[in-house]
């Protein structure tokens, strides 16, 4: 053991080092603390982040590890651990208070986020190696692993400063307030007026339709009117308007209506992973498949 | 209502595949196609009807996606079958879209028209849609692992081996399609495009389990027991995906019960 060529048992032990700093890290510094990561702190991590692999990519010769990272006995262990923790993640109910103590709270659980910062660092190294080795045939492989990298590292990153907050408004009312989950209010740059709420309702009562009139204006004086519809969103200055509630006593006579309003500055970068992901797999399937063996290794059986 | 009748295209379905089955055995190619594609076009003209008459894409319910599965797991069969000729490949799939269509028989799923807003987008169909293939390829792909670790105790083919990697390369493609369409439309309807909602979460376990797979044949491709253990487990995280989390407590506040 770690005599060259390391293998995957390496990597089962650089995994159990990660859960054992983990759960040290969980005792003395308590939680993972994502709102400290918020702009422009996650610009910086993710700079950092980038001239990492950047440095490891260009040492690889000289320091075995990094060498050692972009191959399958690095990453088979690691998808095993993150498999692993994300299975108890499934059969632990998540909830902010109580609960089990650190398996209730994942996302915030060192172990769970050092493996998967692991997983990030191998599969961009790999996409990096396999950019810079640049061959027709590289581009499934570099599409999977660069979107998977891209995805998931922003939406990481990005998500302290996703602004999610939610807007009451009143009929024929003009409202420039909205309130974040923890229920401070703020004003934005946009505001709503309610014209009407909207309640269809099938035969057997089930509701068939929640939708809202509405203007929206905003500080710069630009007016959008229009129908903001469950799955419809409407898209302003920057913020997607989504319907969210209702006066669930009065139904459709309901005399207000609620909105998410959202904000993520990151949604492009994390949906150019995405497509990328998406393209990566159609490759998978077309290209990166084991072509069918010859008819005469078929006579094996 | 429509429900009533599916009785009859399922029994009509079930014996197309079943004597293309039979063809297979023979190796009569041509009959084999004939009969499959005949019980498929049966089965997915009930899958339309249902869609009209119902007024939107029938894939609410549990019964409506083991509706899909049905119908998904003899197509994924043929087009093993097509690509390498294995005489069992159809028997096994018509048998596993029979319990599937027993199931639904013995346990209706209430069926109305009703489609609450949360659902009604361009994304419902093709997110279900891809899911269902996805399982029923990666069906067959525990099938054949089945196969190998029960009949072929010493030695496996590297014809076996094959196609069980295509069929989780396939499936693992589609799976990822469903995942990330759900993402994309959870976008749309909800304002994040992933939430470590339950069902996501075990979503989220399942592509792994693949993707497990898929790095763990290219690491240590003659160790195809523990390929096949993979293949296991993961299709036990799919059940759990698919409805096991409607019993799981962890989950009872997922977003996805419907």
């Amino acid at each position: 053991m770690w005599t060259k060529p390391w293998k995957m048992k390496e990597g089962f032990l650089i995994g159990g080092g990660l859960i054992i700093i983990g759960i040290l890290l969980q005792i003395l510094a308590g939680p993972v603390d994502w709102s400290c990561f918020a702009w422009p702190v996650n610009i910086i991590a993710l700079i950092i982040l980038l001239l990492l692999i950047g440095v490891m990519y260009a040492l690889r010769k000289r320091v075995y590890p990094f060498e050692w990272m972009m191959h399958l006995g690095a990453a088979v262990p690691c998808i095993v651990y993150a498999l692993s923790l994300t299975i108890v993640m499934g059969l632990c109910f998540q909830t902010e208070t109580g609960g089990i103590p650190w398996l209730s709270r994942m996302l915030v659980f060192w172990p769970f986020v050092l493996i998967w910062t692991w997983m990030m660092l191998i599969s961009g190294l790999a996409a990096l190696n396999h950019l810079l080795r640049f061959k027709l045939k590289e581009i499934p492989f570099l599409l999977n692993h660069a979107g998977v990298f891209l995805a998931i590292t922003l939406a990481t990153l990005g998500n302290p400063d996703k602004k999610e907050l939610t807007m009451t408004c009143y009929q024929d009312e003009v409202e420039w307030k909205a309130s974040d989950e923890m229920g401070a209010s703020e004003e934005l740059d946009i505001a709503i007026e309610l014209h009407k709420f909207i309640m269809d309702k099938y035969p057997d009562g089930t509701p068939k339709r929640f939708a809202s009139d509405i203007t929206v204006y905003t500080k710069g004086g630009k007016e959008v009117s229009g129908t903001v519809d469950v799955n419809k969103p409407m898209k302003v200055n920057g913020w997607k308007i989504y319907q969210y509630g209702y006066d669930v006593k009065m139904g459709a006579e309901s005399a207000f209506s609620e909105f998410l309003l959202v904000r993520d500055r990151w949604i492009a970068g994390i949906y150019t992973g995405i497509f990328m992901m998406l393209a990566g797999a159609l490759c998978l399937m077309l290209f990166m498949a084991p072509k069918p063996v010859k008819e005469e290794r078929r006579d094996i059986q | 209502m429509s429900w009533d009748v599916f009785i009859w295209f399922a029994l009509a379905a079930l014996l197309l595949w079943s004597v293309g089955a039979c063809f297979a055995w023979k190796d009569k190619v041509k009959p084999v196609y004939a009969f499959t594609f005949a019980g498929l076009a049966v089965f997915f003209s009930f899958i339309l009807w249902m869609w009209i008459a119902l007024e939107r894409p029938p894939m609410r319910t549990m019964g409506e996606t083991r509706l899909w599965y049905s119908f998904f797991m003899p197509l994924a069969g043929i087009i093993v079958y097509s690509r390498w000729r294995y005489r069992w490949i159809l028997s096994f799939s018509t048998i596993m879209a029979a319990v599937f269509i027993c199931v639904n028989l013995l346990k209706p799923e209430i069926h109305s028209k009703a489609i609450m807003p949360a659902l009604q987008s361009g994304w419902f169909a093709p997110h279900v849609i891809v899911y269902m293939f996805s399982y029923a390829i990666f069906g067959a792909a525990t099938l054949m692992a089945i196969y190998m670790i029960c009949f072929k105790r010493s030695e496996t083919s590297a014809r076996e081996l094959d196609i069980t990697d295509n069929l989780v390369y396939v499936g693992t493609a589609f799976l990822t399609f469903g995942m990330l369409f759900g993402a994309l439309w959870a976008k749309q309807a909800w304002g994040t495009y992933w939430a470590w909602d339950p069902k996501e979460t075990w979503a989220a376990i399942t592509w792994l389990c693949y993707l497990l797979y898929l790095h763990y044949r290219k690491a240590r491709p003659d160790n195809w027991r523990t390929a096949c253990i993979i293949l296991f487990v993961a299709i036990i995280c799919l059940q759990i995906c698919w409805w096991g989390i409607n019993y799981l407590p962890s989950a009872n506040m997922s977003m996805h019960t419907y």
